[in-house]
């Protein structure tokens, strides 16, 4: 018989939705990723924010600024306060109140979003989640949540300690069904979908790899209080072949044989840079974030801060270059109106959007991209926005149905007073960051200038002190429904 | 019927302004070689019964002794079912169906499942709205049929091509490059600005004048936003011009089925339709849910094909229903079944060949207390993909699978 040839492994993107959305221009591969010498602008910083973060407001951009790209990007990657655990949160108990749970799970995690002064941990959270795509549909809510926090603590650690811990992790042990993984009955599911999904991507195994890989995470399960436990009469200790090596291999022996693969390699650094920079990475700039993570040993804060003080993070072909998700949209406007909690319907308004959080579609995670926009998901975007900043859909009793700080009214009035003019010029500057042609601002002034009633008030007035912040959260909402603010 | 194809399309192109070339390039074009009976403008309604609907209920064995056996407390007596032979008969909620039934328009599949069957709600949904039973798919069949109907860069000429009228996309419809839309209410659908018109206005004129920038997506963002702005007008205006001919009840599904008229025989010229009554999910206290859900079933579809009907639109539609599994054969200690396997499947219209397909299911040959499958649902399937729409079936539903004789 024929030894097959193995052709040398090589990244399939041939059903990524985002092929083909490369921004245009020339990529300058020697540069890219050396760091950006130029003075951070309060453009810059709301660019940083939004990817590594979830954005903010006027205030929390401008205090960004200040502190350059180096000092910007390492307050990022190294908050000096630390949050506390899940099980600290409010409603903490409802995560084992099975009418209410899931949705409790949620919100526990949206409110985090909102709320937290880590955004970078809380983004790697989200990334993660998306990778290591797991659902209530078959994980109880508190498994989901203690996932999440792993994803949290160890986001951007070494990926070889966080693939272990994954494969520890009970949600995870539920999911790909690895807990029922054992010498006497193999199950591949999880060893599948870790060189399938998780670290090296299609065409770049062969089927006995996954074979040999699964019978390495033979021994994990769930004991009866669901904590996970390693069963060593369960685990099959003979040799193993995996991509070329054998051995007796155990779970981290295989990890360690997958991370040690170039195409893993080049699979990690096209996802964070699809992620963190745009669509469709040039196959030169994928080799050259390959590098830097391959010789920073696998260390994703190394990698994620190469990218995040690089020259072509702050390049204009980066920005506003990648669709902001629905939960990046619900979480940027709530922190950019300086909202305290999280609506609590958000989960459900999310899923309208095509992004219900601990719900991803498929182990295969959300298609990113252009996948989230379609007409039903853009309106349920703008009516999202309308109803929480322009107030438009109010509850019981003319109470509005959602909170409505008036942070950003007052903020915007702060800073131009009561000139139309003005207001519409601070709106589209501290919103979109002046991102607009000059004929949207001639819009809003006309919007804000009509004498038209608008929600909460009955006589039709032009804009002054009564209405003012009526008026500019009509203005708000139509600059945040803005096509380019659709995009991070 | 070509002219007819013709008009609507040209009107909702001309409603959506884009896309027009492209939309009267395919009208005009060379027409596809057809299988005998299928045709690309028939419309097919998918019906969900979410929840698991229990088959042994819906269509009753009455004259099985084990039937009454295993459900003493939730069998239907004999003297109810409403008979269609000897053997079987509708359970006496579906007083809608069994007329229609009766006039030949309802073909029944029974003992329809799949191997290895998943009792998981949500795995067991995914199978069935992907046809994909082993492997995860990222596209429902109902999408690869859109995708491969409208392959090479073709769109639909309405927006409103295949819509799910609900408030979320199920997966049967997520397709790679055709978009569909979810339409919870006709009123709701649309940009919502309150009392503030003022606003509205604006954000017409922003989304009109919307220019590209530097990335290739603002270009389709910005389309898609003017789409999404007029979309909720555009549909009130194509739908006004229908009035539904039938009276319709006040539940939910009965109003999904009018407005589901409406965008069928309307200019929105909506060819698939998918829309959802549940839950059937009867762990509990089964017969007064499920009679009261069966109940809505086959009076809305009733409704339905009496409004079609006066609109000549009822040989156009095929109704499917489907169910993500059937139930325990057994009830359980709480009056409701468990989850189970094998269902019936309905197939209703104007140019159904009405009957029985396939045998009733066993009672007292089973698999682990289940009822054992007869027909696999890529059967049906694949039928109304190649006998109803006109289509190759064998790149749309992976394996061979024979064709019923239900049209």
């Amino acid at each position: 018989m024929m030894e097959p040839t193995v052709p040398a492994p090589q990244l399939d993107t041939s059903t990524d939705p985002q092929v083909g959305f490369r921004p245009p221009g020339a990529l300058d591969a020697s540069s890219a990723l050396l760091p950006f010498g130029e003075r951070l602008t309060t453009r810059g910083a709301a660019h940083l924010l939004r990817r590594a973060g979830f954005g903010g407001s006027q205030t929390d951009v401008e205090r960004l600024a200040v502190l350059g790209v180096s000092g910007a990007v390492d307050s990022l990657l190294h908050p000096s306060v630390d949050e506390p655990a899940f099980t600290d949160f409010p409603d903490a108990a409802l995560l084992y109140d099975p009418k209410k749970n899931r949705q409790a799970a949620q919100l526990w995690w949206l409110d985090r979003m909102l709320r937290t002064t880590r955004p970078l941990s809380e983004k790697m959270a989200l990334f993660w989640h998306g990778h290591f795509a797991t659902s209530l549909q078959k994980v109880q809510p508190a498994q989901m949540v203690g996932q999440i926090d792993l994803f949290r603590r160890q986001g951007l650690g070494r990926f070889p300690a966080l693939l272990s811990a994954v494969t520890r992790d009970p949600a995870m042990l539920i999911w790909l069904d690895n807990r029922s993984n054992a010498k006497a009955h193999p199950n591949e599911n999880y060893a599948r979908e870790v060189m399938e999904l998780f670290a090296l991507g299609l065409g770049t195994y062969g089927e006995d790899d996954v074979r040999e890989a699964a019978r390495a995470f033979t021994g994990w399960t769930l004991d009866k209080t669901q904590q996970p436990v390693f069963v060593a009469a369960r685990h099959d200790d003979g040799l193993k072949t995996v991509l070329g090596r054998t051995g007796a291999f155990g779970t981290d022996d295989v990890i360690a044989i997958i991370v040690s693969q170039p195409v893993h390699q080049r699979f990690i650094a096209r996802k964070l840079l699809e992620f963190f920079v745009y669509s469709d990475p040039e196959p030169e700039l994928i080799e050259a974030l390959a590098q830097v993570y391959a010789l920073s040993g696998a260390d994703l804060a190394k990698t994620v801060g190469t990218i995040l003080r690089s020259n072509v993070f702050f390049s204009p072909r980066a920005y506003r270059a990648i669709p902001k998700s629905p939960i990046e949209l619900a979480i940027g406007t709530l922190r950019y109106i300086g909202a305290q909690s999280v609506p609590p319907n958000l989960p459900y308004q999310l899923a309208r959007m095509g992004q219900e959080p601990l719900n991803p579609p498929s182990v295969k995670g959300w298609d990113a991209g252009p996948a989230w926009i379609n007409t039903s998901t853009l309106l349920a975007r703008f009516n999202f926005v309308n109803a929480l900043v322009a107030q438009t859909a109010p509850g019981k009793n003319g109470q509005p149905a959602l909170p409505a700080p008036n942070v950003a009214p007052d903020d915007i009035v702060r800073r131009a007073g009561m000139d139309p003019g003005r207001v519409a010029a601070a709106i589209v500057g501290g919103a979109v960051q002046d991102d607009v042609t000059s004929d949207v601002r001639v819009t809003l002034i006309s919007y804000l200038n009509s004498a038209t009633p608008t929600a909460g008030t009955q006589n039709p007035l032009p804009f002054g002190p009564e209405n003012y912040q009526d008026k500019i959260r009509g203005a708000l909402a139509l600059t945040l429904n803005l096509p380019v603010n659709q995009l991070d | 019927m070509q002219r007819r194809t013709f008009v609507s399309s040209a009107l909702s192109v001309a409603f959506l302004g884009g896309n027009a070339s492209r939309a009267l390039a395919q009208v005009a074009g060379a027409a596809p070689v057809l299988p005998a009976f299928g045709q690309p403008d028939n419309v097919l309604v998918v019906v969900q019964m979410a929840g698991g609907n229990d088959g042994l209920n819906t269509v009753v064995p009455w004259s099985d002794d084990a039937y009454h056996r295993v459900r003493p407390a939730i069998g239907i007596p004999a003297g109810q079912v409403l008979k269609l032979d000897g053997r079987i008969g509708f359970n006496p909620a579906l007083k809608g169906l069994n007329e229609l039934y009766q006039r030949g328009k309802v073909a029944l599949v029974q003992g329809v499942g799949y191997p290895n069957p998943n009792r998981s709600h949500f795995e067991a949904t995914q199978i069935w709205e992907t046809a994909s039973p082993d492997r995860p798919q990222q596209y429902g069949w109902l999408g690869r049929y859109l995708d491969k109907r409208f392959s090479g860069g073709a769109k639909p000429a309405s927006l409103f091509e295949a819509v799910s009228l609900g408030d979320m996309l199920p997966a049967a419809l997520v397709a790679s490059h055709v978009e569909v839309p979810a339409i919870g209410a006709l009123g709701a659908f649309g940009y919502n600005t309150g009392r503030d018109l003022a606003s509205k206005q604006s954000a017409g004129v922003l989304y009109d004048g919307a220019k590209a920038g530097q990335s290739p997506y603002l270009a389709m963002i910005a389309e898609t936003a003017r789409d999404a702005y007029h979309g909720g007008d555009v549909l009130r205006a194509q739908t006004a011009s229908f009035t539904n001919k039938a009276t319709y009840a006040s539940n939910g599904f009965a109003q999904q089925l009018a407005l589901a008229a409406k965008m069928i025989g309307s200019s929105a010229g909506s060819k698939i339709v998918f829309v959802s009554i549940g839950s059937f999910d009867t762990h509990a206290g089964q017969r007064a849910q499920q009679d009261r859900l069966l109940g809505y079933l086959g009076d809305g579809l009733l409704s339905f094909y009496t409004d079609l009907a006066a609109h000549g639109l009822d040989r156009k539609v095929l109704t499917l229903t489907f169910s993500e599994f059937g139930r325990r054969v057994t009830q359980n200690a709480s009056n409701g079944t468990d989850h189970g396997t094998a269902m019936p499947v309905f197939l209703v219209g104007g140019a159904v060949k009405g009957g029985i397909y396939g045998e009733h299911p066993s009672l007292t040959n089973l698999d682990q207390g289940d009822l054992p499958f007869a027909t696999d649902f890529r059967s049906v399937y694949a039928t109304v993909i190649e006998r109803w729409l006109g289509r190759d079936p064998s790149d749309i539903i992976s394996g061979a699978y024979p064709m019923l004789g239900f049209v």
